[in-house]
């Protein structure tokens, strides 16, 4: 029928989502990697408490970010069953929170035999006797028996999660930036990337080992990788979005309109690291400085990225 | 089988917003807040110069036979009836706002724990609603399961809202459907809407 139709953005999920979004992907990776890295790369303790530790954190964080907006909190009793996954099969945030807990899970419970060694959780009073509980060292003398079964549980949960972060925008049919299956690439790519340069800040400022220089080396090669996928992704978005429906337009008017898009996320998000990485790669950096400034280019950029798409997603209303 | 569907006529409808009290009381929406209505009619002027007109267009769920909504929620609060009625159960929906975004007709609205609160004192011991939810039209499903029409339907002045059944080919909302004189909005998207309008600008020139 013959309609006006008004162009508008939404005020439902705002910058809290994009915070879920960003903490859920960031988090999910940092865990898959550092169990991946740790399985099949070097057996590293300190590099699995801190991914494990970090991850389980990030993910708690983008959670509560999600849960403080629910309208009724309790209700939430009904998404936290697994259940929920069979009886609502499509919808993407059931999938999502089971991932993201299942995560947690499987993340603590790979980490506990390095976390039992640790003088660190050692001496602290609470944990250090929950660390010697019998059912504790059993646990732990299980997971050092299945470590990669437990590990691959982990790794799995943590790609879906990144995934499920593209997903659950890709299931809104009304906005065409989010509606096309370009998000759960862009948004698993970015979230592995973003791991890839919070892995690299934390073992050039924190762990500091010489030894895992070869470790240093392919996350740079592997990060390098993906921010170049990124860029191909955002080139096809331009115009895909540029070209597109009029909502894809609008959207593209108000991403590539904006300083803080075209300079905040992909100048300093994904240009600016990529010539850094791309020089420590094939030349080499004489300091660690450059990388370390790349990684952090490269993490607000994974925030910008969510960020704007929350803001930019534009609905056709007919009237 | 009964498919429930709405035919609007917005060459008879006047703008009173009529509909909008009506579904209010029966639904017991919470009216202090301007934005949470279930059904409202927007007001607007088409054309340039001497040649402008006023149009009021009501909106409401449209009842989707795809609804997204109900794809996205994850707790299964949304769900469609067999009678083609989409509705939420305020006891199952935990206020993701899923379902708000991906809706493309703006036809869900939150119900929050501070309405709860309001609307016990607004609409005394006979309100229903026990819980925060995002809320939405229902066809007022309590009165059609008693055989009545849905509160709008029911007060319009104009006789510009009517209901029927799409399954029955002798009811005329089914007839008006199926001549295509009644129209869904947005149909590209997908969600196959059971909420039809017949235009306006055609007849007015």
């Amino acid at each position: 029928m013959e309609v006006n139709v008004t162009y508008a953005t939404q005020d439902f999920w705002t910058w809290w989502f994009a915070v879920y979004l960003y903490t859920g992907g960031l988090g999910a990776a940092t865990l898959a990697v550092t169990f991946l890295t740790d399985m099949y790369l070097k057996a590293h303790r300190n590099l699995v408490l801190w991914g494990a530790g970090a991850g389980v954190v990030l993910l708690s964080l983008g959670s509560l970010m999600l849960f403080l907006h629910l309208l009724d909190h309790l209700a939430a009793i009904h998404v936290l069953n697994p259940l929920a996954m069979i009886n609502q099969p499509t919808a993407w945030i059931a999938w999502g929170t089971q991932f993201i807990l299942w995560m947690m899970v499987w993340g603590v419970v790979y980490a506990l035999p390095y976390a039992r060694v640790t003088p660190l959780f050692q001496n602290m009073q609470l944990v250090g006797k929950a660390l010697e509980w019998e059912f504790v060292v059993k646990l732990s003398q299980l997971v050092e028996r299945f470590r990669k079964v437990i590990g691959w549980l982990a790794v799995v949960n943590g790609v879906g999660v990144a995934v499920y972060t593209g997903l659950v925008l890709q299931s809104f049919p009304a906005v065409a930036l989010w509606a096309n299956p370009g998000v759960p690439l862009l948004f698993t790519v970015s979230a592995f990337s973003t791991a890839m340069a919070f892995l690299l800040l934390i073992m050039y400022t924190i762990l500091h080992e010489a030894e895992d220089e070869h470790i240093r080396v392919l996350y740079e090669r592997i990060d390098l990788v993906l921010i170049s996928a990124e860029l191909v992704i955002i080139f096809s978005f331009f115009f895909y979005l540029q070209r597109g429906s009029e909502s894809a337009v609008h959207s593209w008017n108000l991403l590539f309109h904006d300083m803080g898009w075209l300079i905040g996320f992909i100048g300093f998000g994904l240009i600016v690291p990529f010539f850094l990485e791309l020089k420590g790669v094939i030349k080499g950096w004489a300091s660690h400085f450059p990388i370390i400034a790349a990684s952090v280019f490269v993490l607000v950029g994974g925030y910008l990225l969510r960020h704007y798409f929350m803001y930019a997603g534009v609905y056709s209303y007919p009237w | 089988m009964t498919k429930y569907a709405m035919v609007i006529d917005l060459n008879t409808c006047v703008g009173c917003n009529a509909c909008m009290a009506a579904c209010a009381m029966e639904n017991q929406t919470p009216v202090w807040d301007t934005k949470a209505w279930r059904t409202y009619v927007h007001d607007e002027e088409i054309g340039v110069g001497d040649d402008v007109h006023r149009r009021f267009f009501p909106r409401l769920c449209n009842h989707c036979d795809n609804p997204p909504c109900m794809t996205v929620c994850p707790t299964g609060a949304t769900t469609k009836k067999a009678n083609g009625i989409v509705v939420v159960d305020q006891d199952l929906c935990m206020g993701c706002l899923a379902c708000a975004m991906a809706c493309p007709y703006h036809a869900r609205v939150e119900v929050t724990y501070g309405d709860v609160r309001k609307g016990k004192e607004f609409y005394g011991s006979d309100y229903r609603r026990t819980r925060p939810s995002v809320d939405k039209c229902s066809f007022c499903d309590h009165r059609v399961e008693q055989g009545l029409k849905p509160a709008c339907v029911e007060t319009c002045v104009g006789s510009s809202r009517m209901f029927g059944d799409l399954d029955d080919p002798n009811d005329p909302v089914a007839q008006m459907v199926a001549s295509g004189v009644a129209q869904p909005l947005m149909p590209h998207i997908g969600t196959r809407p059971n909420v039809y309008y017949i235009n306006d600008l055609k007849w007015r020139g």
